[in-house]
């Protein structure tokens, strides 16, 4: 239960977005979320597909802003900075085992490796 | 605070079937293309999606100002926009690009949410350096002809795999997050409400203010030149700027998370350093004969293999 005295204990209660424009950010964000997930599933060429991975993180970072701007609370901006480290660390690895799948088959294209043998 | 929030969210369902037919006509399928109808209805679906929620918004009391909101439509269009070119383009340099837009509009709407660390961030890190990465592998492995070659589009970029299934999967969860979004039941929580930045201010970085910094400045750099006049830029003892929260914030309450962070990338720089280093043989395999592709590139360039 939440005292009902607190929020005149705080100074600034700093909720500075209203319900309705929280909602229109978080809807940016699912549509950018949902595009790179239709993305990463439809296309067929390894760049491309994690390009769209890439999407997805930039429609959490837009979530993630717009819930630390509604609540007063920096976190979720400190979160967006984890975010982009991981998504940097994902880039990199990512894109050194394109190139090495890409040296292996020449061709960028998933499908050339549906198959998992030796 | 009135919670405005939609009485009829038909309007938002409409809109996500509209647009779930558009960007399945944007698709690419191979020969019959129908990338113009596709696009007019997806943009008939966003603007409809918008027609639909405005009714929700009170603007007498949005928390920005009606002229920051009108950015939120503008950035948002380009990043939607740009988002449905990166996962339509036929070319993989076409999908960067897009994607830089996109970066660029998220990092508008951060900007009209004042979270301007974060919005230029993400511009230096992510359009700056990751786009950068990834355009360098797609020029490493771009295997039709040379630069001066416009070459064709490769087969695997012509057709999208399973885009009924994907379009009607995505759009369902999409429907499902813009529900949630326009919910009500969304209260201010005043246990997330941060004391004011005065408090934090006098309790962390009490020496912040002008007269302490121009103490140490004429005392620790300027002591070998008297005559020079330090000029330091007054902060506003009541605010802090959103750098100062961000970094307090890091700082403060999370030292382990940036040191998991370190070594989140320092193994991510070992093992691409490993993965790149990694031999492969100089013959490559034969492709399964199910993966069609247009020939004429094979021994060519197994050189840059090596």
């Amino acid at each position: 239960m939440i005292d009902p005295a607190l929020p005149s204990l705080l100074p600034a209660l700093a909720v500075s977005l209203s319900d309705a424009a929280l909602g229109h950010f978080q809807a940016t964000a699912a549509i950018l979320f949902c595009l790179g997930l239709i993305g990463f599933v439809t296309r067929r060429n390894l760049i491309v597909m994690f390009l769209c991975t890439e999407m997805m993180f930039q429609g959490v970072a837009v979530s993630l802003i717009a819930f630390s701007v509604y609540h007063g609370n920096v976190t979720g901006q400190t979160f967006v900075i984890f975010v982009l480290t991981i998504a940097a660390a994902e880039a990199a690895l990512a894109l050194g085992l394109v190139v090495m799948l890409f040296r292996r088959r020449r061709t960028l294209d998933a499908e050339a490796w549906a198959q998992l043998h030796d | 605070m009135q919670s405005t929030i939609l009485t009829n969210p038909l309007t938002i369902y409409l809109a996500v079937v509209i647009g779930a037919v558009g960007l399945w006509f944007m698709m690419p399928k191979g020969r019959q293309n129908r990338r113009i109808v596709g696009g007019v209805l997806a943009a008939a679906a966003l603007g409809l999606g918008w027609f639909g929620t405005y009714e929700a918004l009170d603007f007498a009391n949005l928390g920005l100002s009606a002229i920051a909101f009108v950015y939120y439509y503008v950035f948002s269009a380009i990043a939607i926009v740009s988002a449905v070119m990166v996962i339509t383009a036929t070319k993989p340099v076409h999908s960067a690009l897009w994607f830089v837009m996109v970066v660029l509009a998220s990092a508008g709407l951060f900007l009209v949410l004042s979270a301007e660390f974060m919005a230029f961030a993400m511009i230096i890190i992510y359009a700056g350096a990751i786009l950068v990465t990834y355009m360098f592998v797609i020029m490493l492995a771009a295997s039709a002809g040379g630069p001066n070659d416009p070459g064709e589009d490769e087969i695997f970029d012509l057709r999208s795999r399973t885009p009924t299934a994907a379009v009607i999967a995505g759009f369902l969860m999409l429907a499902v997050l813009l529900t949630l979004s326009f919910d009500k039941g969304n209260q201010p929580n005043p246990l997330a409400a941060m004391p004011s930045d005065g408090e934090i201010i006098a309790e962390v970085i009490p020496n912040r203010s002008a007269d302490v910094l121009r103490d140490r400045i004429e005392t620790e750099i300027f002591r070998f030149d008297p005559s020079a006049e330090p000029v330091i830029h007054q902060a506003d003892p009541e605010r802090l700027s959103n750098v100062e929260k961000v970094g307090l914030d890091l700082f403060q309450s999370h030292p382990l998370g940036i040191e998991l962070a370190g070594i989140v990338l320092l193994v991510a720089l070992i093992g691409a350093v490993v993965i790149a280093k990694t031999r492969v043989e100089d013959h490559p395999e034969p492709r399964p004969s199910g993966a069609a592709h247009p020939s004429g590139h094979g021994e060519a360039d197994t050189g840059a293999a090596a």
